[in-house]
């Protein structure tokens, strides 16, 4: 993995030394999209593409489909040899890198701010790099609490009223650990996006405003990590999903060993068909409130592309209201356009509409090249808090440290 | 034989362990197959073996998923590949064991010193000559860039220089070709080495994900590694559609092991050989 990610980093250099030649293709009447949707949306995003073309009858549009694990080194090796497409559809954490390397063409021309402001504001913040809009969002999510309705009644608990704050979450989950069959009130994985709902409840920040340092070794990050820790260690209500052999907290959430998890909404549909009865809350709130973080894909086009005028076009024909009405209620997604939110009522989307509330509250994560080196770091760190081989300060101050150093080198 | 009491204790302790690490390895790989034969709701049920095994999750990866196109796309790379790679190694490890031309060393050093670079770094040239060529999307470009197998040509040479040179040389003595001394002394005595190196080459086609998903843009071309994945994505909550589709993948290599694992095993300690 380390290998692929170096190999990585000497093609996007290779994309940064080509890239100055201009070119693309000549070819005005193709357009070229690779993406990574699932079985479900695939069929609705080519009724999208197809909508499209009613506007442009002359033009072909050639849909290609990458399975998502192998589209990040597809596409860097498709940039040095310039057969990159005009759009692709990538997370939000290699829009940064493309962004830094200069492989993405800045929509800042072809984005009014007008539309701008129609696009929610966090899904948003991930499209852009140092100022520049690189892209637009065509799918966000965040972390909510979801919580098996079963084991509240068994327990005791209202199953119409999640838990509303960390203490809370602290006195149900005592109620709903029953240690000997091995059920836990909660099952959460390590790594730092997961993690960065207890942080922002807490106030507690990522980097200092000037984006050169980590401070989640603040107060705030201690006490908020301390929480996570806690809820193992100390009221021993959380399973050890965190752990390498653990059992994974939606796995565990699906055959009953965990009664609550922290995911996100593309859970939503699958776990409805697993039968189990599940309500979704917000994120318990913390001396901050409640928060979120965000991921999702955006929809970036490529510097290279001979269409740049019709590839942003389509870009904005996707986040628009009317796409993005369709989109939400016949996937039950979030919205990317908040003028569609209203589409999603408590009624007929039940779950969606916490999570649509929630990313009122959610924080974006900060827009920097190095973010799944930050992860590398962090993990290992936080993971021995959570084991008790090392406090809860000394390994956020140690983490802390190295990210700097790695942000200096940036 | 007479056994000895400590013997007999030591035979038992052995196997006990041996038996304990096989459960403890194979237990991924029956859970894969039982759960690929269960209903989709009852992945994570108690029951060991489904009650009801049925054989809809296969039916459903083969048609509805695509697997049986992948499954043959995969078959026939994976196998051609194979099947060149090893020709050729074998062809260009005769001339290397027993042949002498100028420069000889000079040439075989060089292409051993070319196995010290890591495999991913060759991706990207070899990826832009493809698209230079045009052959994008295409089951050239699938199989062709990894013919000349420098790792095969040592196994080949390594062992064909055990073979002793009087053989050949009577061969010729009695009047036969180049082509001759090579298919009916070479081969031949060499077939165990050439069985190994079609395996291994054959396995490391079959999981070469990458390289397929970097040079295909359609999905008619996907084989079974880049199909996975794509279900794995898309498909996080269908266990048992999952393990019909990792059956699938599993078990050309499976069964190829468990009619060749002398080949294999023979593989594993070629390179411990001095030649």
């Amino acid at each position: 993995m380390r290998r692929t990610l170096s190999i990585g980093g000497a093609l996007l250099v290779a994309v940064a030394l080509s890239a100055g030649c201009g070119g693309g293709q000549d070819d005005a009447a193709t357009l070229t999209i690779w993406q990574t949707y699932n079985d479900e949306e695939y069929p609705v995003f080519k009724e999208i593409v197809e909508s499209f073309k009613v506007a442009h009858p002359d033009i072909t549009i050639d849909v290609i489909r990458l399975p998502f694990a192998g589209a990040e080194p597809k596409i860097q090796t498709a940039l040095t040899t310039r057969t990159e497409p005009d759009i692709a559809r990538v997370d939000v954490s290699f829009l940064a890198k493309l962004a830094g390397k200069n492989a993405l063409l800045d929509l800042g021309p072809y984005v009014s701010s007008e539309f701008r402001d129609e696009i929610l504001p966090v899904a948003l913040s991930s499209c852009y790099y140092e100022d520049t809009l690189w892209g637009l969002p065509d799918q966000t999510n965040g972390l909510c609490l979801f919580y098996n309705r079963e084991h509240f009644r068994a327990a005791g608990l209202d199953p119409e009223r999640p838990p509303a704050t960390w203490d809370e979450l602290i006195s149900y989950g005592k109620k709903l650990t029953n240690r000997d069959e091995g059920v836990f009130g909660i099952g959460l994985s390590n790594s730092l996006w997961w993690t960065l709902p207890f942080f922002y409840t807490h106030g507690a920040q990522f980097l200092s405003d000037d984006g050169t340092r980590c401070v989640l070794n603040s107060p705030e990050g201690v006490a908020a990590f301390q929480l996570k820790v806690d809820l193992h260690q100390r009221y021993s209500i959380e399973g050890g999903a965190w752990r390498a052999g653990g059992i994974v907290h939606d796995l565990g959430f699906q055959n009953g060993r965990y009664s609550m998890i922290l995911n996100g909404p593309w859970a939503v549909e699958s776990l409805k068909r697993t039968g189990i009865d599940f309500g979704v809350g917000l994120i318990p709130a913390g001396p901050a409130g409640t928060a979120t973080n965000v991921g999702g894909n955006n929809l970036v086009v490529f510097r290279n592309t001979g269409q740049p005028e019709l590839a942003s076009e389509f870009l904005r024909f996707v986040a628009s209201e009317e796409t993005q009405r369709m989109w939400a209620s016949r996937l039950g997604q979030i919205p990317v356009n908040v003028k569609a939110s209203d589409a999603i009522t408590s009624k007929e989307h039940p779950y969606l509409a916490v999570f649509v509330e929630q990313m009122k509250t959610a924080i974006p994560r900060p827009q920097v090249m190095g973010y799944p080196e930050i992860e590398n770091l962090m993990n290992p760190e936080m993971q021995a808090a959570l084991d008790g081989t090392k406090s809860v300060e000394a390994a956020l101050n140690s983490a802390a440290a190295e990210i700097d150093k790695l942000l200096a080198g940036d | 034989m007479v056994r000895t009491r400590a013997a007999v204790l030591r035979r038992t302790l052995l196997y006990t362990g041996l038996t304990v690490a096989a459960i403890v390895v194979l237990f991924p790989f029956f859970w894969m197959v039982v759960t690929a034969f269960k209903e989709p709701g009852q992945a994570f049920s108690q029951e060991i073996f489904p009650s009801d095994p049925t054989l809809e999750n296969f039916r459903r990866v083969l048609t509805d998923y695509g697997f049986a196109r992948y499954f043959v796309n995969s078959v026939v790379v994976a196998s051609s590949a194979a099947l060149f790679a090893t020709f050729f190694a074998t062809m260009a490890g005769y001339v290397f064991a027993k042949k002498e031309f100028v420069g000889k060393d000079k040439v075989f050093g060089f292409l051993l010193a070319s196995l010290m670079i890591p495999g991913m770094m060759y991706v990207v040239p070899q990826f832009a000559i493809i698209n230079w060529l045009g052959w994008m999307n295409s089951y050239k470009a699938m199989i062709i860039p990894h013919l000349a197998n420098v790792f095969g040509l040592f196994l080949m040479r390594q062992y064909m220089m055990t073979i002793p040179s009087e053989l050949l040389e009577a061969a010729k003595i009695d009047g036969a070709g180049e082509w001759q001394v090579f298919r009916t002394i070479m081969v031949p005595l060499s077939i165990p080495i050439i069985a190994t190196l079609f395996l291994l080459t054959f396995q490391f086609h079959w999981n070469n994900f990458l390289w397929q998903l970097i040079v295909t843009n359609v999905e008619r071309l996907y084989t079974v590694p880049v199909g996975l994945a794509m279900f794995k994505s898309a498909h996080e909550e269908l266990y048992t559609l999952k393990m019909a589709g990792s059956c699938i993948s599993v078990l050309p290599i499976a069964a190829l092991f468990f009619f060749a694992q002398r080949y294999f095993i023979e593989g594993m300690t070629m390179g411990a050989l001095k030649g």
